[in-house]
């Protein structure tokens, strides 16, 4: 129905602009998301992943992460459910947020990092740390930001981008933008398959068996100004993707199960901004159901579904020329369910107040404080203060200091016989320093952080005494997490060659306060990096991955660890075309070049050696 | 609900299980395995499953036996059991499907029977064949069936059709007994398998009967934990009642029954010769061969915070005190004494014990 009335809408708008068009050449980019974005994250890191850098990772948002960002990600084999870290929290204290909406799974609080596909997005905006309490809960380790970006004035651009390779893998997308002064349209489409089957390395002849996957998504993009000072637009994505869940050693036959995910993202928004006075008006609708079979061959599967209803107000005011005051206030009604669940509603209203503070090259500061009311528990008060100083040229330091929380999710509150609906919010207090460099060809960024988490929820067999055997949640634990983050990212050019360099290098020491010992499934060690290098119509890259060893048990037990490891893609890309408006690149990739043995969780040996050839096309 | 359920949950909820356990793990020479104690762990997130080596003195701890000796090889997960005839030792990993069949002293792998298994759980040998139970798909309740399997091939040459959810196997007089703890629901009943004639007959018992063996006057006995009843909304409203039941295996009648209070609902029960021992939570309870009621107050209160094993000898009752993200605990009582004597290293989510 929801569809039907988005389409219907967006057919009424369409024809109505199109008798407006007219032909003032001026190409203009916004991103609303993203610019507040960065206006709201004063003193905090964040790092963006434009198209071109997505477009080197097609294969899934885990390996574009994996390879591109200081975050630690579980993968349960390659393709398979797939987790996400900051600094060694856990994986439900990463948000990723859709065009300013938080989509975690109200079932879990988490996103499964294959269960979408990221490759329509125009850009990806990593924010490490807590501090964006505008965006709810789970933002404790950090937010991962998904834009649809929107292009005003006069184009029509396309963009085929297709790659076919190693174990039957073909990844293709379609990208199409179409812009006047007035209106802002775009579409994609991605369709992406693998059979997945690769070789065990250090084993005797073992292959992933069942490790196919397939997914096809559908984005959609509207904006029309209605005149000088307001605009609409409408944001619609849909994603389904099935998967099989790969086995483990010793036996890889042994795995029978699939899953699939469904997921639909409707947003429609309005601003309004004259002379001091911004409002913006968002209303979303999103779906998710996830579908579990046990075994793949047998027609019966466990679910769970959601449906979101959300709207926000967000008002801002100018008060002097640096300084702005803004006031965000969300309404959301969440229905979950699963087979064993039956629906709960839950509902919220979040106020938060943000205040922006700016002296020109000296000083930026934002303060910001959150107080939500809750259908279900009592949601703490949180706050996020941050600056960043100038003191000399190209340099600066930032500091913030944040407290943010987690809310139990419906399978901890639910979860038949075992959940527990006496659970409260995980909270955390956070603080961070940092100093960096920056030109326009070197940024350098240095910080340390100390997170402190309490109530951490924690399912431990025997939690609740009048159950004893029973595996239940608790608020239980205590962590502390702290470490050290670097970032580094050159541009040279010399005469025609252009070389870049990113690495990202992060320090983690999380631990379990009442028993000091580390937590699971956090490296100590985490870095990445690439260098590219072009040179007229040639181009080539090498990406490169090392993950520290982890322990696997809570005891830290040194005989059941997953070993550190490295691992290095390479690529090279020849524009056949190049032109201002058509471009036509041929590439040829290696994953893992150096048929690195290496494992992400025990016993779950990951891709060896594998190549594919790609064409980007632009028209 | 079944342990294997809880673990199925966790892994999809991809939650992290925290736990505290002291991290001590002697590092003694590889030796023979002959004359020990031999501990299995099924696993977890946290850890393949894998066997601890315990030197009947106790003074010898070595883990992992089967990675050590194979290079580095891992058993799977969860591993439920270890069956044996004379020189093997054949282990049960259910997730993996898969029995691997090492030598029972030096733990060198022989075999890695993969085909024709669906989730195994206990197996037992007679005459040089095996019979291991398995409980078929997850997603269908009719498929269950006993294995039969060729010891000098290591191949599944035949299987018979159960009912839901077999659990333990023992074999005497050319039958086969089987307990049918219902897998992922419930059931109740014990199947008797005529080798022979591969015909099958159903015993009903209490609900959820798991341990079977064969006491010292010849009864099959079978303990029946008792299921947990929920209501539309999940709330537990209630449990049948559990019992120990004693089948005379010439009539295939249950001679004797004793039923355990509303409530009260023991998971383990082993037998030491003239007594057996089970446990209600983390106590444990003793019970003359020749009993007809129970007794009113516990033989040891072990406070252990997770129960999951438990094994006899003439002389001490070992019991296991699980963890399921880090290293468990054996505690080892003097039966004449009732007083912890030791307490040795055991692998994550230790389950089962075994005299080798």
């Amino acid at each position: 129905m929801m569809r039907n009335i988005l389409f219907v809408f967006i057919l009424l708008i369409v024809s109505k602009s199109f008798a407006q068009l007219d032909s003032i050449q001026k190409l203009k980019v916004v991103n609303l998301s993203s610019a507040k974005l960065q206006k709201h994250s004063k003193g905090f890191k964040v790092l963006a992943l434009s198209d071109s850098i997505i477009l080197k990772n097609t294969e899934s948002f885990t390996t574009l992460l994996r390879f591109n960002t200081p975050i630690y990600i579980k993968e349960y084999g390659a393709g398979g459910t797939s987790t996400a870290s900051f600094r060694g929290t856990s994986a439900s204290n990463t948000a990723v947020i859709w065009n300013g909406i938080n989509i975690n799974s109200i079932n879990n609080g988490q996103t499964g990092f294959n269960a979408l596909t990221v490759n329509l997005f125009d850009n990806i905006d990593v924010r490490s740390g807590g501090g964006s309490i505008e965006f709810g809960s789970g933002a404790i380790g950090g937010t991962i930001h998904l834009n649809d970006q929107l292009r005003f004035g006069n184009h029509i651009d396309n963009q085929l981008v297709a790659s076919g390779g190693s174990y039957d893998t073909y990844n293709n997308l379609y990208k199409f933008s179409f812009g006047s002064e007035r209106i802002a349209a775009k579409f994609g489409a991605s369709y992406n398959q693998s059979e997945n089957d690769y070789d065990w390395l250090g084993t005797d002849g073992l292959k992933n068996e069942n490790g196919a996957y397939n997914n096809l998504s559908f984005s959609l993009g509207f904006g029309y100004k209605l005149n000088k000072f307001s605009k609409l637009s409408v944001f619609s994505s849909k994603f389904n993707g099935s998967r099989e869940f790969s086995g483990t050693l010793p036996n890889p036959s042994a795995a029978k199960e699939k899953y699939k995910d469904y997921n639909f993202r409707n947003l429609i928004a309005y601003n309004y901004r004259k002379n001091e006075f911004a409002h913006d008006v968002r209303f979303a609708y999103l779906t998710q159901e996830y579908r579990y079979f046990a075994d793949k061959n047998v027609d019966f599967y466990n679910y769970g579904k959601s449906k979101t209803f959300l709207l926000k107000y967000d008002f801002s005011f100018q008060i002097l020329d640096n300084s702005s005051i803004e006031s965000i206030t969300e309404l959301e009604s969440v229905f979950g369910s699963t087979d064993e669940i039956i629906e709960k509603n839950r509902k919220q209203f979040s106020q938060s107040i943000i205040y922006n503070l700016s002296f020109e090259n000296i000083a930026s500061i934002n303060a910001k404080i959150r107080k939500d009311f809750n259908s279900d528990y009592n949601v703490p008060f949180v706050f996020a203060l941050g600056a960043e100083l100038t003191p000399l040229k190209n340099t600066f330091i930032r500091v913030n200091g944040s407290k943010n929380y987690r809310v139990p999710t419906y399978n901890d509150l639910y979860w038949p016989a075992l959940g527990n609906a006496d659970l409260i919010p995980e909270s955390s207090l956070q603080s961070e320093f940092g100093v960096g460099y920056k030109t326009k060809q070197v940024k350098l960024d240095v910080g340390v952080y100390y997170i402190n988490s309490k109530d951490k929820i924690v399912w431990t067999p025997g939690g609740d005494s009048e159950r004893p055997g029973i595996w239940t949640p608790i608020n239980v634990a205590e962590a502390v997490n702290k470490g050290i983050e670097f970032t580094a990212a050159v541009n040279k050019a010399i005469g025609k060659h252009l070389f870049n360099f990113n690495l990202n290098y992060s320090y983690t020491i999380a631990k379990d306060k009442s028993t000091n010992n580390y937590l699971t499934y956090v490296p100590k060690h985490l870095a990445n990096g690439s260098v590219g290098y072009s040179y007229k119509r040639f181009s080539a890259f090498y990406q490169h991955l090392f993950t520290g060893e982890v322990y696997t048990t809570t005891d830290n037990l040194d005989n059941y660890t997953v070993p550190y490891y490295n691992v290095g893609n390479v690529g090279v890309n020849y524009n056949i075309i190049k032109t201002n408006n058509n471009q036509l690149g041929l590439g040829v990739k290696v994953n893992n070049v150096f048929n690195k043995e290496y494992q992400v969780l025990p016993s779950r040996p990951m891709p060896n050696r594998n190549f594919n050839i790609n064409i980007n096309f632009k028209f | 609900m079944k342990i294997s359920k809880f673990l199925l949950s966790i892994f999809l909820l991809s939650v992290l299980l925290v736990s505290c356990d002291d991290d001590d793990e002697p590092q003694l020479p590889k030796g023979d395995y002959e004359n020990g104690i031999l501990v299995s762990g099924e696993g977890s997130g946290a850890a393949s499953g894998s066997i601890t080596y315990v030197s009947d003195d106790f003074a010898t701890v070595e883990h992992q036996i089967y990675k050590q000796v194979n290079a580095g090889k891992e058993l799977g997960t969860y591993l439920q059991s270890l069956a044996f005839d004379a020189n093997n030792s054949y282990v049960c990993v259910d997730q993996s499907n898969s029995i691997t069949v090492v030598d029972r002293y030096t733990f060198e792998e022989k075999e890695i029977i993969s085909e024709g298994l669906i989730l195994p759980r206990y197996m037992t040998i007679l005459n040089g064949v095996g019979y291991a139970t398995n409980w078929g798909s997850a997603s269908d309740a009719t498929d269950d069936f006993v294995a039969v399997i060729d010891l000098d091939t290591y191949d599944v040459t035949s299987t018979i059709s159960v009912g839901n959810g077999p659990e333990r196997i023992v074999a005497k007089n050319g039958k086969l007994y089987v307990s049918h703890k219902g897998a992922w629901s419930t059931n109740n009943v014990v199947t008797v398998i005529d080798i022979a004639s591969k015909s099958t007959t159903e015993i009903i018992v209490k609900d959820n009967p798991d341990e079977l063996f064969f006491d010292n006057s010849g009864y099959l006995v079978v303990l029946s934990e008792g299921n947990t009843i929920y209501d539309g909304s999940w709330n537990v409203i209630g449990q049948t009642q559990g019992a120990i039941s004693k089948i005379n295996t010439s009539t295939n009648n249950i001679d004797q029954e004793i039923v355990f209070p509303e409530g009260s609902n023991p998971t383990l029960l082993v037998t030491g010769g003239m007594n057996m021992y089970y446990n209600l939570g983390s106590k444990i309870y003793k019970l003359g061969n020749s009993d007809s009621s129970l007794p009113s107050t516990e033989f040891i209160n072990t406070e252990a915070g997770y129960l999951y094993g438990m094994e006899a000898n003439d002389e001490n009752l070992f019991i296991l005190d699980a963890s399921f993200s880090g290293q468990s605990t054996m505690d080892i009582y003097n039966l004449a004494t009732k007083a912890k004597t030791i307490s040795v290293a055991a692998p994550v989510s230790a389950s089962k014990i075994y005299f080798n």
